[in-house]
């Protein structure tokens, strides 16, 4: 796959019918809030975003041999050759708790589930979930409350909808990625039109005040109704009911919030109708909307799961008509292997889209891109033997100029990806000691 | 299945050590002390003993089979290790495959013997919300109106094989949102409390049927009117004058028109006004119609005769019809009677025909929640409907806090300036965004006490409805409930709620997550090899299985057809993708064998009977054998394990890691024919034993390609669907595997009653669930393997009934 051109681009959303394109982006102008703040006190934010693709890598053909800024660019991160100074390919980190460590099989359900956690899922097929809170909600729950939305969870393929997923764990292991709390998995969305809903805050126009005021006195009233029931309950249900006590807390303190903001400008472009049905279209659509969400500044901190961890999806509009996970395990097979990179190759051209996008979009005086940290990878190495070390990490972005890219970076044997995060949230001002099983922040990375 | 999950692994492992060293201590069950602990001794407590015992776990306190016991949780996890062989490790030396097993065996001889003489436990479930079938459904059946207001929703998370099971079904704020959303979509819906103006049609005489061209309109019309002649011989004359509507099926509605008549006598002409549809419910008799005058108004209904007084247009009066509901109505006609015998010359004229409404454009939800007495005073009108909403939101009689509550958000509403309906319609709003609305709450005046408690019978009621229809509890459960009837009443309910249409979730949501079919959704076999795969067979292959276990339902048919059957149900697509030519069976191209069948043809599906044992039961049924198959190719191993999963209950542990799959393309084909290349396969030692017990299943399934078609050959290899297990059965085909599996009919209860008590319950199974499940699959076989047996039996079971919410 070649690398896209703007032209190409803008006539392949035109031909969807969808009106989201570049010209569009700039014609807005800035519409982050502190853009329009006093020029003194023009700081751009920094953003995270964390991007996931299943069942691993073809590692050869994605691990630069030379380390520093003089990396090669390899065959799988070909379509990245134009933003190659905003990246910073780092190799070495580990998932130790995507391990088994005694739990036996099940990588693909712990690869996504210890991704940003850095926490032992509990094995389980539905009794007592576990995993630890993620490094997305961490930063939602310190620097959420500047925002409209604290974070913004969005994928490409519904939780699965048969069976334990991966030998005895839950299909919530393969198929979440953020975690609220060590027990409460948030489900991601899917559906570009309900994202953008939610964005935006659109719905149906009529009646909007009257609206807002009933839903005030309502989660009163539910509150008010409910405040007796815990006492009649056991320990499990009310853990249950926390999560319907918190999810109402968050509506009134993002009712607050919103009261306080400055409205936002929806855009004036026609709104996603639903799901794309070429994969392709409706990755980009998700992208288009994390950058849109970026720039309107609605949100600072994005997971986005191109697809869920041991994912079977075929990939026939690249000519690969066989599931991706079956092909993972390509026991050295070349032909296999060499359907995996083309997947793998699919996969990183969706992340050229979203780099060179956000690039694209000034902000203040730089650009999105340069006010933004864009991880992605994998928690799964070669998807052939389900290792968990040297995973395919991407840092992209210029983090607000806490970040040197354009290197390749190689950590010592066993590094936790989770010192990722951590350096990561310290680029956001969060500065906590620990995340998961963090052993403490990379030093390397400016 | 069960959470320690290996009982069907160590029963198998029971009947080779017939002759195992366990020893009983008089009563007290299997003793650990000598054989267990110098196996300890020599294995384990090398590293797992001390003050900083390897991985955290200390064995060295384990001398009886009481503190085995005590800690259970640890013991399924040793065991769990030792059976995989990931312990003791490969580093230390081993003990030998018959010390490791005798060891298992008598470690689950213990809880085995603890669990048949332990106090009997309920479980706990962990508080159920409404996931999205049973949001829709029971906004359906609370409010009455039929749309899907769950679009939004995110999708619920799977727990145990099933989308119901408390521990899994979060709620994040997305989700609340939602539900605030919903709500809000969902009363303004029900309750229009500014109804729409009533809508009035009017229509000039000049333009009503039978049209008139200008020439004849010259003749006929006079001024404003049209004039009918009972005696003449032109349809444009005598009438009937009529015109069709469109009509709410539920509406009333006013017809007028206004006229005025001569007659040529002193008796008044007379004028009818029907309603004609080919389907109305009741007609006017033939006699009563032929003294019209015109044409004969068939399929009609006379709804009023009028004596027209009126004799000249400055006089004219406006004759007026109520409608009432009616299911079906078309057109409304005027004709007027023939003159009396003998004579002829009355006249009548119409200047227009009118219709108002419907006269209440509001929905029947608004009607039906808003109904009250209206003697009431207002207030209490609000206290009558607001108690009833709140029961059937709730499942339970509401308290007096509770309609109090509503009743103050009302009043509130009232004060800021709005209408009563609209107040109403937003303290219902509210209501549905309730913990106690979207959980199926069973509070408890103790939640901390370790006794066992039984639920009450309005939980118990909608256990059981959103167990059968995955909604809320109908009028005939909640009576029965508050007359603390329902237990006594449980077996009969449960034959009427599965014959009711409403258990038709019971095989979407069920049936379809056990054999796992929402798969189906997500295969795509690839396009070249399989060009007849499309949506509309994919669909097909859905529906066959839905028809078949809705068959099975409500025939009440036993559970063992679901394996073996002699009929299906196929449309042209699917019975063409089979190659079975008519409902007898008769395949095509060949020979007819049965006389009498009828053709299938179109979308609609038939039922077919089944000469041919090849096909018949779920095992062969295209969507099962599509939805385990590879994009490019089956995969008997899938198949297999579907099997041993789904059917048998008898899991197969995961693979090791690192193990090499099987190619697909066309080089490796060239190494010999895919079974071929799975034996090459099972050589390796640490694949062979559990591939022996999944690949021949799936061989017995060859015949059978990834789409589900019928083939004797595989490229250019021809199919050998023969085989043999382990214990030296053997097969050829999958008449003989089904066969097979009927042999084993009590394994097979078994998983379906595991799989329908998880359902059921909305929680995993656990070591006390065994007991329940022993007697729900005696209770089945005692009853011929009746479906209703089986729903009964799990209805009737402790689990079922009672709770224990701390375990002491």
């Amino acid at each position: 796959m070649k690398p896209f051109s703007l032209l190409s681009r803008r006539t392949i959303l035109k031909g969807l019918g969808i009106s989201i394109s570049l010209p569009w982006l700039e014609a807005m102008g800035p519409v982050a809030t502190w853009a329009n703040a006093i020029p003194s006190q023009n700081i751009a934010p920094n953003r995270m975003a964390f991007l996931y693709v299943p069942n691993g890598k073809n590692m050869a053909d994605w691990t630069p041999k030379s380390e520093g800024s003089d990396f090669e660019i390899t065959p799988i991160l070909q379509p990245l050759a134009k933003v190659k100074d905003k990246l910073l390919v780092l190799s070495g980190l580990t998932a130790d708790k995507a391990r088994a460590h005694g739990d036996g099989g099940g990588d693909h359900a712990r690869a996504l589930s210890a991704f940003l956690t850095g926490a032992q899922p509990r094995k389980t097929d539905g009794t007592n979930i576990r995993s630890g809170i993620s490094v997305d909600q961490v930063a939602a729950s310190r620097i959420g409350d500047k925002v409209r939305l604290p974070s913004l969870e969005i994928g490409c393929e519904q939780g699965s909808m048969a069976g334990n997923c991966d030998s005895g764990y839950s299909c919530v292991y393969s198929s979440t990625m953020s975690w609220r709390s060590s027990t409460q998995p948030l489900p991601k969305e899917v559906n570009p039109k309900l994202v953008f809903e939610r964005l935006f805050a659109t719905g149906p126009d009529a009646g909007k005040a009257k609206r807002e005021a009933r839903n005030k006195s309502i989660l009163d009233y539910v509150r008010d109704d409910s405040k007796n029931i815990a006492n009649q309950l056991g320990k499990s249900d009310i853990r249950k009911l926390d999560e319907y006590f918190t999810a109402i807390r968050d509506i009134e303190l993002r009712i607050k919030r919103s009261e306080k903001l400055p409205a936002i400008k929806v855009p004036d472009i026609q709104p996603p109708t639903g799901i794309p049905a070429v994969f392709e279209e409706h990755i980009k659509l998700m992208c288009d909307l994390i950058v849109l969400a970026f720039q309107a500044d609605i949100t600072r901190v994005v997971t986005f799961v191109l697809a869920n961890e041991g994912s079977n999806k075929p990939y026939p509009f690249i000519k690969v008509s066989e599931g991706h996970h079956d092909l993972s395990h390509h026991g050295n097979d070349q032909a296999k292997k060499e359907k995996i990179k083309q997947i793998n190759l699919f996969h990183v051209s969706q992340l050229a889209y979203l780099l060179e996008k956000l690039k694209a979009t000034k902000e203040g005086e730089g650009n999105l891109l340069n006010h933004s940290m864009i991880a992605y990878g994998s928690g799964n190495s070669d998807g052939n033997a389900h290792n968990h070390d040297d995973l395919p990490i991407l840092l992209a972005g210029g983090g607000c100029g806490t970040l040197s890219s354009g290197r390749h970076l190689r950590f010592s044997k066993e590094t936790p990806l989770n010192n990722l995060w951590l350096s990561m949230l310290n680029r956001m001002d969060i500065n906590i000691d620990r995340l998961g099983d963090s052993t403490g922040a990379l030093a390397s990375l400016k | 299945m069960f959470t320690n999950n290996l009982y069907k692994f160590i029963l198998i492992i029971f009947i080779f050590l017939i002759h195992s060293p366990i020893s009983y201590a008089e009563n007290k069950g299997p003793v650990f002390s000598s054989v267990g602990l110098s196996f300890l001794q020599k294995n384990c407590l090398s590293c797992h003993s001390g003050a900083k015992p390897k991985g955290e776990l200390s064995l060295d306190g384990y001398k009886d089979s009481a503190s085995l016991i005590k800690n259970r949780k640890v013991w399924d996890n040793v065991v769990k290790n030792i059976i995989s062989g990931e312990m003791p490790p490969k580093s230390k030396p081993r003990p030998t495959v018959k010390e490791s097993e005798n060891f298992i065996a008598l470690v689950h001889s213990i809880f085995d013997f603890n669990d048949r003489n332990a106090k009997p436990n309920p479980g706990n479930v962990t508080v159920r919300r409404l996931n999205r079938v049973e949001y829709k459904n029971t906004v359906r059946d609370l409010i009455g109106i039929d749309f899907d207001p769950t679009d939004n929703f995110p999708s619920d998370d799977i727990g145990h094989g099933f989308d119901n099971i408390g521990d899994v079904l979060t709620l994040s704020p997305v989700l609340m949102e939602r539900y605030l959303s919903a709500a809000e979509t969902i009363m303004s819906r029900a309750i229009v409390p500014e109804p729409a103006p009533v809508i009035k049609r009017h229509l000039s005489s000049r333009y009503t049927e039978p049209s008139l061209s200008d020439q004849a309109a010259a003749k006929v019309i006079e001024g404003k009117f049209r004039r009918m002649e009972s005696d003449s011989k032109e349809n444009n004359l005598s009438g009937p004058l009529h015109t069709s509507y469109m009509w709410e099926s539920d509406g009333e509605y006013v017809f007028r028109a206004k006229v005025y008549a001569n007659s040529v006598d002193s008796n008044p002409v007379r004028l009818a006004v029907l309603i004609s549809d080919k389907n109305l419910s009741s007609k006017s008799l033939d006699s009563e119609l032929e003294l019209l005058a015109g044409n004969f108004p068939k399929n009609s209904l006379i709804l009023k005769t009028f004596e027209i007084k009126a004799d000249k247009p400055a006089n004219a009066e406006v004759i007026e019809v109520k409608i009432p509901a009616m299911k079906v109505r078309d057109k409304i006609l005027i004709a007027v009677y023939k003159t009396m015998p003998g004579k002829t010359g009355n006249k009548a004229f119409v200047e227009y025909m009118a219709l108002d409404g419907p006269l209440d454009s509001r929905p029947t939800s608004h009607r039906e929640l808003l109904l009250a007495d209206p003697r009431k005073s207002l207030l209490l009108q609000t206290r009558e409907i607001i108690s009833r909403f709140l029961f059937k939101a709730y499942r339970r009689p509401p308290n007096p806090d509770e309609i109090q509550r509503s009743i103050v958000l009302v009043d509130t509403a009232m004060k800021k300036g709005e209408k009563w309906e609209s107040a109403m319609q937003f303290a219902m709003q509210a209501v549905l965004c309730s913990p106690k609305f979207l959980f199926k709450l069973e509070m408890d005046g103790k939640p901390n006490s370790t006794d066992v408690k039984k639920l009450d019978d309005f939980q118990l009621a909608s256990r059981l409805s959103y167990f059968i229809w995955s909604s809320m509890p109908d009028q005939i459960l909640f009576d029965l409930a508050s007359k603390k009837q329902l237990v006594a009443n449980l077996d009969k309910q449960v034959v009427r709620m599965l014959q009711d249409p409403k258990s038709s979730a019971l095989v979407q949501n069920f049936a379809l997550q056990w054999l796992q079919i929402k798969r189906l959704d997500l295969v795509s076999p690839d396009i070249k090899l399989f060009p007849s795969f499309d949506l509309k067979l994919r669909s097909a292959m859905r529906t066959e299985t839905e028809l078949f276990f809705s068959s099975i339902i409500k025939e009440d048919r036993s559970i063992l057809d679901l394996i073996d059957s002699d009929y299906t149900f196929l449309n042209e697509t699917l019975a063409k993708h089979y190659g079975i030519a008519d409902t007898k069976g008769n395949m095509i191209g060949k020979k007819l064998t049965q006389t009498g069948g009828l053709p299938i043809r179109g979308d609609e599906f038939l039922r077919v009977s089944l000469s041919d044992k090849s096909r018949g039961g779920l095992l062969t049924q295209a969507s099962i054998l599509t939805a385990t198959s590879n994009p490019t190719r089956t995969s008997p191993v899938k198949r297999g394990r579907w099997v041993l999963e789904q059917i048998l209950g008898s899991p197969p542990p995961p693979p090791p890691p690192d193990v090499p799959e099987l190619s697909a393309d066309d080089k490796s084909v060239a190494q010999g024919s895919l079974r071929q290349r799975m034996e090459q396969h099972r050589k390796n030692p640490s694949c062979a034993n559990c591939h022996a017990k999944m690949d021949p299943i799936g061989f017995a399934l060859e015949n059978f390609n990834a789409i589900g078609a019928f083939r004797t050959k595989d490229g250019n290899f021809d199919i050998d669907a023969s085989g043999e297990f382990s214990d030296g059965t053997t097969f050829k085909g999958p008449a003989d595997l089904k066969n097979i599996v009927n042999l084993k009919k009590d394994d097979f209860t078994r998983c379906l009653a595991e799989k329908m008590l998880i359902y059921a319950l909305g929680r995993g199974l656990e070591y006390y669930d065994r007991p329940v499940i022993e007697k729900i699959v005696k209770h089945v076989s005692d009853n011929d393997y009746k479906f209703s047996s089986l729903v009964s039996a799990i209805v009737q079971s402790n689990a079922f009934q009672k709770s224990l919410k701390v375990e002491n």
